[in-house]
C-alpha cells in the first residue's frame, strides 16, 4: 500500500501543526475507505450469488466486515458494520430498496447486526495481537542486531586487547611461562623459546625437570611443592638447558593463579638470567677461597718458622757450648773450671729445648673432648650441601648412597665432618684434571664387622702404591701447596673415634674408607 | 772483656757479640774466650749503636732477628756512618735475598745456625785480619796527612805538579821559579815526606790525594 507507506513517511516529516489532519485521515478517512471498498465489493458479489442462494444473503458481508476490521481496524469494522447494514437493510430485506424492514426480518437483522459487531471486536483485536505480535518480533529482532553488533564490537576489543598484552610479554626481555596445575608447561614466551629453542608443540609434553639441569631439577620441585602446599609464591636458582645444550643460571619465580573458589589453576612464571651475576658471585668465591687457602698456609709457614726458630735458639747454643768444652778440655793445661762451667750451660740447654718441643705438643692438642650422639646419614648431607657450590664451580657432581636404619653413634660432629670435608676436597682435588665424568661418591654402609663405615670415592687420578702407603704420614703430600698434614690429621681424628682409615686404589679413581666405633 | 774502653789508646782486636738470646751470647763467649779471643757481648742492636766507636777494632757477630732494630738495619747503619768494622752475620733462616744483600753490604761471612767452632773462630779469623789491614791502611794514610801538612803552600803545588810526571822545567815554568828553586822545594818535599825514592813519593801521594783534595 504505497499510500499507507506516504501517510507513514509524512508522518515523520509533518509539524506539530499538522497533526489534526493526520488523525482525520486516519481515524476517520482511511477507516471508511476500507470499510466501503469491501462492503461495495461484497454488495456487488450478493447481487449475482442471491439468484442461486435462498435470500437474505448476508454471508459476503459477514467477510467484508472481517476484512474490513482485519485490514482497517476497530474503526473501519464499526464504519463496515454501520454500512452492511444499510446496504442489506436497503437491498436485500423486505421490503426491498427501502430502509424500513419487515417485521418478520427484524430479528434476522438485529442477528445479522450482533453478529457483525462481534466478528469485528474479534477480528480487530485479532489484528491487534498480530501487530503486536509483529511489532514484538520486529523489535527483538532490532534488539538482536544490535546485540549482535555490540558483541562483535567487544570481541575485536579483547582480541586486540589480547594482542596487545601478547606484545607485551613478548617484548618483556625475560623468559616467561604458564603451567597448568601440575606443572605441565602451556605457554613460553618468545624469549622463552628461543633460549630453549624448541617450539610450543615439543613443550606441551613437558615439564620443568626435562630443561633443568638434573642437579637442580630436585631442588626446584622441592621447592614447588611447599609453595603448591603453602598456595604462595616460589623462588629458586637453577641452572636451564639452552638451545646449544649448555646450561646457565637463571633466578626462577613463579607465581599460582588461582579460580574464584581459590583453586590453582595454573602458575606463571619468570626466569631472570642471573649467569653473570653467578660467575661474579664464584670468583669472588673462588677468591675468597685462594685468600684463606693463603692465610692458611701462610699461618702454618709461619707458624713452622717460629716452631724452627725456637727450637734452634737452643740447638745453636748447645753445638757452640759443646764445640767450646771440647776446646777447654784440649787445652794445654786442661781447662776443667771452665769445662765443667760450660758443661751446666749444656744441661741446661738441653732442658730448655725439651721444653720447647712440649709447649708445642701443647699447642697442638685440642683441649675439649666432645662426644655428641649424632646421625652420621645427616652429617653427610650437611655436608653434601655445604660443598655443593664448590662442586658446581669444579664441574663434580657429588652423589650420596645413605644406607637406611643407621646407629646413632657418639662422636665429635665438627672433627668428623673435617675428616668428610678433607676427603672430599682430595677427591675433588684429584679429578681436577680428569677429562671424564667428575664423579665423588660419599655413601655409608656397615662393615662386615658390624661397624659404621664411610666410603668417598672419586673418578680422579687414583693412588700408586707408594703413595697408598705412605699417605696418611705427616708431611707426605702430592700436591705442590699441600701441607701433607690433612690426612695425618683425619687419621687421628678417626683413630680417637676408635675407627680405623683407609685407603683404596681403584681401577679408575680411588676411594677413602673409614668406620667408627659403634660404642665410640 | 767488659767495660768502656778507653777511646785514646791503640785497642785490642776484640769480637763484638749481638744476639738476645742470653744463652747464645753466653755461649759464643765461652767459645771464642776458649780460642785466646777477647769479647763483649750486647743484647740489642740499640745498644751496640749507642756504645760505639770508631776506635772499636775487631769483628762484630750479630743476630739477623733482633727485638727493635734488626741485623740487616745495624749492618746498613753502621756502613752509613762509616764504622769500618767487618761483619759476622749469624742467622736460623738464611734465605737467598738476605745473604746476597749482606755480602753486598760488606758482610764477612754469612752464618747458617747452628755452625761449627771452626767455622765461626775461621770467620773471626778473616774478619780480623781485614779489620787490621784496614786499620794499618787507615794509620799510614794518617801518617802521611801528618806530614803533608807540614809542607809550605809553595811545596805542596811542587809535590802536587811533580806527582803528575812534570818536569822540573815546566813545573818551573808553571810556577814562574827557577829551575834551581824548583829543585830545592823538591829535595825538602822528600825530606819532609820522609820518602825514599820518587817512586815512594808518588805512592805516598796516590794513597791520601783524593780523600785530601776534596777536603782542600
Amino acid at each position: 500500500m504505497p499510500g499507507l507507506l506516504r501517510l507513514y513517511d509524512g508522518q515523520h516529516m509533518t509539524t506539530r501543526v499538522q497533526r489534526p489532519r493526520e488523525r482525520i485521515v486516519e481515524f476517520v478517512a482511511r477507516p471508511m475507505a476500507i470499510s466501503f471498498f469491501f462492503v461495495f465489493l461484497a454488495l456487488l458479489w450478493t447481487f449475482p450469488l442471491q439468484k442461486v442462494i435462498a435470500y437474505p444473503f448476508v454471508f459476503l458481508f459477514f467477510g467484508a466486515i472481517m476484512c474490513s476490521a482485519w485490514f482497517g481496524g476497530f474503526i473501519a469494522g464499526t464504519m463496515a458494520v454501520v454500512m452492511s447494514s444499510l446496504a442489506i437493510d436497503f437491498f436485500f430485506v423486505p421490503p426491498f430498496y427501502s430502509m424500513t424492514v419487515g417485521r418478520e426480518f427484524r430479528s434476522y437483522v438485529a442477528a445479522f447486526v450482533i453478529c457483525a459487531i462481534a466478528i469485528t471486536a474479534v477480528s480487530s483485536a485479532r489484528k491487534k495481537s498480530e501487530t503486536a505480535v509483529k511489532t514484538a518480533r520486529d523489535e527483538l529482532e532490532l534488539r538482536v542486531q544490535e546485540r549482535t553488533a555490540e558483541l562483535q564490537r567487544s570481541n575485536a576489543e579483547i582480541m586486540e586487547r589480547e594482542r596487545q598484552l601478547r606484545e607485551l610479554t613478548e617484548a618483556i626481555p625475560q623468559q616467561i611461562w604458564r603451567t597448568d596445575a601440575g606443572g605441565g608447561i602451556e605457554y613460553c614466551n618468545r624469549n622463552l623459546i628461543d633460549y630453549l629453542g624448541k617450539d610450543a608443540l615439543d613443550l606441551g609434553r613437558e615439564t620443568f625437570s626435562s630443561i633443568l639441569h638434573p642437579e637442580d631439577a630436585p631442588l626446584f620441585n622441592q621447592h614447588w611443592e611447599i609453595a603448591r602446599a603453602s598456595g604462595g609464591k616460589f623462588e629458586v636458582e637453577a641452572r636451564v638447558r639452552g638451545a646449544d645444550g649448555g646450561y646457565r643460571w637463571f633466578l626462577i619465580r613463579g607465581n599460582p593463579q588461582r579460580s574464584g573458589d581459590g583453586e590453582i589453576v595454573c602458575w606463571y612464571g619468570v626466569h631472570i638470567d642471573i649467569e653473570e651475576r653467578q660467575q661474579a658471585q664464584q670468583a669472588l668465591l673462588i677468591s675468597q677461597e685462594n685468600l684463606s687457602r693463603l692465610s692458611r698456609t701462610m699461618s702454618l709457614a709461619e707458624m713452622a718458622a717460629s716452631i724452627a726458630h725456637e727450637l734452634n735458639q737452643p740447638l745453636t747454643a748447645l753445638v757452640v757450648d759443646s764445640h767450646a768444652c771440647r776446646r777447654w778440655l784440649n787445652s794445654h793445661p786442661v781447662n776443667v773450671e771452665r769445662a765443667v762451667a760450660t758443661t751446666e750451660r749444656i744441661v741446661r740447654e738441653c732442658t730448655r729445648a725439651s721444653a720447647v718441643v712440649s709447649r708445642v705438643r701443647s699447642l697442638f692438642t685440642r683441649s675439649e673432648y666432645v662426644r655428641e650422639a649424632t646421625d652420621i646419614n645427616s652429617l653427610v648431607r650437611d655436608l653434601a650441601r655445604v660443598m655443593r657450590e664448590d662442586a658446581i664451580r669444579r664441574n663434580v657432581s657429588i652423589k650420596l648412597r645413605l644406607a637406611e636404619g643407621m646407629p646413632r653413634l657418639e662422636l665429635d660432629p665438627v672433627q668428623i665432618q673435617q675428616v668428610l670435608l678433607n676427603l672430599s676436597m682430595n677427591g675433588m682435588d684429584a679429578m681436577a684434571e680428569s677429562k671424564d665424568a667428575r664423579e665423588l661418591e660419599i655413601s655409608s654402609g656397615m662393615s662386615a664387622s658390624g661397624e659404621v663405615m664411610i666410603t668417598v670415592r672419586d673418578s680422579g687420578s687414583g693412588l700408586d702404591e707408594q703413595t697408598r702407603a705412605r699417605i696418611f704420614e705427616p708431611f707426605f703430600t702430592t700436591k705442590p701447596s699441600g701441607t701433607g698434614m690433612g690426612l695425618s690429621i683425619c687419621r687421628s681424628i678417626i683413630e680417637a673415634h676408635a675407627g680405623r682409615i683407609w685407603a683404596e686404589p681403584l681401577p679408575r679413581g680411588a676411594a677413602f674408607h673409614f668406620t667408627l666405633g659403634s660404642s665410640a | 772483656m767488659t767495660g768502656r774502653i778507653d777511646p785514646g789508646s791503640p785497642m785490642q782486636q776484640t769480637v763484638y757479640i749481638v744476639d738476645d738470646d742470653p744463652a747464645i751470647c753466653e755461649s759464643l763467649c765461652d767459645l771464642i774466650e776458649s780460642a785466646g779471643l777477647a769479647t763483649r757481648e750486647f743484647a740489642s742492636a740499640e745498644q751496640f749503636l749507642a756504645r760505639c766507636t770508631p776506635e772499636m777494632a775487631g769483628c762484630l757477630v750479630l743476630d739477623v732477628r733482633l727485638p727493635g732494630m734488626s741485623g740487616m738495619e745495624l749492618q746498613s747503619k753502621l756502613l752509613k756512618s762509616g764504622m769500618p768494622i767487618p761483619i759476622i752475620i749469624m742467622t736460623a733462616h738464611g734465605d737467598i735475598p738476605m745473604v746476597r744483600n749482606a755480602l753486598k753490604a760488606g758482610a764477612v761471612e754469612f752464618l747458617t745456625k747452628p755452625f761449627q767452632d771452626e767455622e765461626l773462630l775461621a770467620a773471626i779469623e778473616e774478619a780480623f785480619a781485614f779489620d787490621r789491614a784496614q786499620r794499618t791502611a787507615k794509620t799510614l794514610e794518617r801518617s802521611i796527612l801528618d806530614r803533608w801538612k807540614t809542607l809550605s803552600e809553595r811545596e805542596r803545588q811542587v809535590l802536587e805538579l811533580v806527582t803528575t810526571g812534570m818536569l822540573n822545567k815546566q813545573i818551573a815554568d808553571r810556577l814562574n821559579l827557577s829551575l834551581v828553586t824548583v829543585k830545592l822545594y823538591r829535595r825538602q818535599v822528600m825530606e819532609k815526606m820522609q820518602a825514599e825514592s820518587f817512586a815512594d813519593l808518588v805512592k805516598m801521594w796516590e794513597r791520601v790525594k783524593t780523600p785530601e783534595n776534596q777536603k782542600l
